[in-house]
């Protein structure tokens, strides 16, 4: 286990760049602490998916160095990544449900590759869909259900798994306020847990609400504003 | 919502319904086709020359015929003198065990179905034949044999029928050399095949990859997937490859029977050949499974 003062991800000088573009993220420096809760905000375009991706392991950077849980991932082993992976819940801006399945085999879906018994599976997939207000929808197919259902549902999928890291990619851009509010306090409720959290939203209203740091995104670069700065609210642009 | 006791668990990767399905089936039913026939063949093939090797080719004759130039007394005398020169030369053949030079009572025993009671073999200028035990394992050149024989006793031959048997042998175990090619390559093919539409598939399912493998699924997760569904696909492909290979070899079977000879009626399959070849759609299940799985590994670790 980690240090509470030990930072699990970190980042050093880091660049993006897709194809043979220009870097749309140049010289990122970062870290996160075990346990903190960051926003993520920038105009559309200004890199946040691409970042998170960094942080999930969907990707590599065109420079720098990632750590991740104290490892530097380029040296790690491709069975740790997998286990890596395990540790990080993800919620996509685009949900990536796997649409053939039913809403209650996409959340089991990270307790399966885990190789967890199906009673127990069961009795987890059941409260947490539950607990999105979506067992009656549990057994249809996720290419039938509406685009705040899905969301849902990516959200069960990223938290089954109690993981330690949570990665949200605008999670709660396609519900109302008020499941809004009930998923940011789910979120709020996983991170008193001990899960680091970072969610990429456009939302003023959960910034203003909520005041957790934020990881800001402009031109190319990275700036990081804490609740008590003057300029916290100041050029959100959403 | 329907009682979850009775959904089944779906697969996470649509395998089904790729349509290369169907392809792989008909190819892999080809496969174990010929293979069927082509092991058939080697097998038959090999019980006919294990059969040879047992009764025929452990004993070889050396004939003498007695001189035709000379009146009866001489002639016997010069085949007897030739014999002696035979026995002699035949006892210092590597591979050879055992020289039996046939007495005038055996001569007359084996000539008696023909000439009958009467006759006093000894007044007749009989050939002399001599019996030789030969180690099978020991390779003999029958050939060289045969003419190094001629100039120690110009009169003496090797019994032709035998070495006539010995070159067939030969001429089978050519065959069934091709045969083993022949098995190899469709191996070679089948597997060939099962490797461009895994990596084609991998393709196809490139997202829902992308989804396992952050979720972290490890690549042996999805190699399993693969390999099950390859194997299932290699199962039935097999099946169907030796539902038309069996009536195919029963008929081949019943075209060598025809031959006269009696040769090839050897030829009939055994009991275990036969299980040999009901077990191809097993054997071709395992090439499917084996191929895939590895197939999907590689790739993956391409893969982020
Ligand atoms: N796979 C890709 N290939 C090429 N360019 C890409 C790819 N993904 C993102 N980009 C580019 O990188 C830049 C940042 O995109 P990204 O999706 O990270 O932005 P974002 O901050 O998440 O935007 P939004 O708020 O609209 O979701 C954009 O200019 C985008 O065109
Ligand atoms: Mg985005």
């Amino acid at each position: 286990m980690l240090k509470s003062k030990e930072n699990i991800i970190e980042m050093n000088n880091v660049g993006i760049r897709y194809d043979q573009g220009p870097e749309i993220l140049s010289n990122i420096k970062l870290s996160l602490p075990k346990g903190s809760f960051h926003f993520l905000t920038g105009q559309s375009g200004a890199g946040k998916t691409s970042l998170l991706s960094l942080m999930y392991l969907a990707q590599k950077p065109s420079r720098g160095t990632i750590s991740i849980f104290g490892q530097n991932i380029d040296f790690a082993q491709r069975s740790q990544l997998a286990s890596f992976r395990r540790r990080i819940g993800v919620v996509f801006q685009d949900f990536r449900l796997l649409e053939h399945l039913s809403a209650y085999d996409n959340v089991a879906l990270p307790l399966r590759v885990c190789d967890m018994d199906e009673r127990e599976i069961k009795k987890r997939v059941t409260e947490f869909l539950t607990w999105v207000e979506l067992d009656h929808h549990m057994y249809d197919k996720a290419s039938t259900l509406s685009g705040g259902e899905k969301q849902r549902v990516a959200i069960a999928r990223a938290v089954i798994n109690r993981p330690d890291i949570l990665l949200a990619d605008e999670p709660t851009g396609n519900v109302d306020n008020i499941i809004a509010g009930k998923l940011m306090k789910l979120f709020v409720e996983l991170n008193k847990l001990g899960t680091t959290v970072v969610i990429a939203t456009h939302s003023e209203k959960i910034i203003r609400d909520f005041r957790y740091p934020r990881l800001h995104l402009q031109n190319r670069g990275l700036h990081v504003y804490y609740p008590a700065d003057t300029s916290f609210l100041g050029d959100i642009n959403v | 919502m329907s009682n979850p006791q009775f959904v089944p668990r779906k697969q996470e990767l649509q395998l089904k319904s790729e349509n290369t399905s169907l392809f792989l089936k008909i190819i892999i039913g080809i496969a174990v086709f010929i293979f069927a026939i082509t092991l058939s063949g080697v097998l038959a093939v090999d019980s006919m020359i294990t059969n040879w090797n047992k009764s025929i080719l452990g004993s070889v004759t050396v004939q003498i015929i007695p001189p035709s130039d000379l009146n009866w007394e001489k002639s016997s005398a010069a085949a007897l003198a030739m014999e002696e020169k035979a026995v002699e030369f035949l006892r210092s053949v590597n591979g050879i065990i055992k020289v039996t030079p046939l007495s005038d009572e055996q001569l007359a025993e084996l000539l008696n179905p023909w000439l009958g009671d009467d006759v006093d073999i000894s007044k007749l200028p009989a050939p002399r034949i001599i019996d030789i035990k030969i180690d099978t394992h020991a390779n003999i050149d029958f050939d060289q044999l045969s003419k190094d024989l001629a100039t120690v006793a110009p009169n003496a031959s090797l019994d032709n029928h035998k070495l006539w048997l010995n070159k067939l042998i030969a001429f089978a175990d050519g065959l069934k050399m091709i045969a083993t090619t022949i098995l190899f390559l469709v191996s070679a093919i089948t597997s060939g095949a099962i490797f461009y539409t895994t990596n084609m598939s991998l393709g196809l399912q490139h997202s829902v990859i992308e989804i396992l493998h952050i979720i972290g699924a490890k690549d042996t997760y999805i190699a399993q997937q693969y390999a099950k569904h390859m194997g299932i696909i290699g199962f039935i492909g097999g099946i169907i490859g030796i539902l038309f290979a069996i009536p195919a070899i029963f008929f081949i079977g019943s075209l060598a029977s025809a031959i006269e000879g009696g040769i090839i009626s050897e030829t009939s399959l055994k009991i275990i050949d036969w299980l040999f070849i009901l077990a191809l759609p097993l054997f071709s299940c395992l090439i499917a499974m084996v191929t895939t799985y590895y197939t999907v590994k590689q790739t993956l670790k391409k893969m982020l």
